[in-house]
This record gives C-alpha cells, structure tokens and sequence, in this order.
C-alpha cells in the first residue's frame, strides 16, 4: 500500500549532531526490506576569505516556501527512483566550522538506487531551496556564502 | 480589494533594505516593483535578486495579484 506523503520540516536549529545522525541510522534497523543506504553530510569548512578566515555560517531560509519546495523535490526523487526511505535535514541558525549543517540520507533494496537519489537530492537542495548562508568572519565582518 | 502587498526580504537584500518586510501598495508588477525597490533602496541596483509570488519562483515579470506576498531572494546559498 502507497502511504500518502505530507510536507515535513526539514529544519533544525543550529548544528546536527553526530547523535542524531546515529539515531537516524539506527531507527532503521527494523526496516529489513533496506539493502542500503546513502548519507550525505555537509560540514561548514573554515575558508580563506580575502576579509578574514570564516569561524560559522549563519543559515537563514524563506521557510515555509522552503518547505514546500523540499516535499516538491521529495516527491519527484520518489518517484524517479525505488527508495524505502528519505530523511532531510537542514540547519538554520548558526553553525560552527566544523559542524555539520545538511544531513540527506536515503534506503533502498539495493544501493544504486538510495546513491543515485542521495547525489541527486543534495544537488537539488543546493541549487533549488530558499535558503541563504552568511558566513561569519574572524574579522567580525561577514561575507555572503556562494555556491558553486 | 487589499491593493496592499506585503514584500519578504531575505539574505543579502534584507540586508541591503535593513529590514525583512515592507508593506507596501501594489506598485502592478514584478517590473514596476523592482525600479521602486531600486529607487528608494539605491543599493539594490547592483544588487542580484528574483521574485517569488505567495512562495512560487517567478523568472520573468508578472503581475502582483492583490493582497500578494512577494519575496526577494538573492541567489540560493544552502547546503
């Protein structure tokens, strides 16, 4: 039976924790159709600014189009590939260097299917969600993230 | 009819505007609304933002209906 799906929050405040990733994974475990699994984590990396050396990153989002942009891109994903299961999450707020700040994690029967979507989500998010990164300086100037 | 619109800034723009929201009367469309935004914050010009209109990604100009909520979204950053 096709279980309805319903937009959910993908937001959490501040860094993800290993804790939670560990929880995640381990919730899984009475799921014993699952073959596989795919993570991505994304972790706020200390860059060379020309105005300083970056210390956190400052998320902020337009949330609520955020979220239903993300349960758009879920449904798509979902359909496009044969997964068990699909976590989202991402930080709002600060994140230090170092931490963790996108948690993309996806179940399959076997493992082309959870790596293919999990590539295909993170790349997705990045470039589709409404969300913006300050990232703050050493300097205690700040500079606007930009991705690549 | 509320010819009123209510704008969301985010990221940048905020920034640059120094607020998150405006409300303002509805100046028509996405065109005529940027040259205002332009006008009374001359920082925006240099400035790269779209539209978005009750949270659907507008790439090209568009009428504001009434009572709208129009967000200005500076390029994405998340992840």
């Amino acid at each position: 039976m096709e279980k309805e799906r319903k937009p959910k929050n993908i937001f959490v405040q501040g860094a993800i924790t290993p804790e939670k990733i560990a929880q995640s994974i381990a919730n899984h475990s009475t799921k014993t159709d699952i073959g596989g699994h795919s993570i991505f984590l994304g972790q706020v990396r200390a860059d060379e600014k020309p105005e300083g050396k970056v210390v956190a990153i400052d998320y902020s989002a337009y949330e609520e189009m955020a979220l239903e942009k993300a349960f758009e891109i879920r449904e798509a994903i979902f359909a496009k590939y044969p997964l068990t299961c699909m976590h989202i999450y991402h930080s709002l707020g600060e994140v230090k260097v170092g931490e963790l700040c996108l948690f993309v994690f996806t179940s399959s029967k076997h493992r082309n299917a959870a790596m293919d979507a999990c590539d295909k989500l993170v790349e997705r998010i990045k470039a589709e969600l409404p969300v913006w990164g300050k990232e703050i300086l050493d300097s205690d100037g700040h500079v606007w993230k930009v991705n690549v | 009819m509320n010819e009123v619109i209510l704008i969301k800034a985010f990221g940048m723009i905020a920034e640059k505007i120094g607020g998150s929201e405006l409300e303002w009367k509805n100046p028509g469309t996405l065109e005529a609304l940027r040259a205002k935004l332009e006008n009374e914050f001359p920082d925006l010009k240099a400035a790269k933002f779209g539209f978005a209109i009750n949270k659907k990604l507008l790439q090209s100009d568009a009428e504001i209906p009434a009572g709208a909520e129009v967000a200005l979204l500076p390029p994405f950053s998340g992840g």
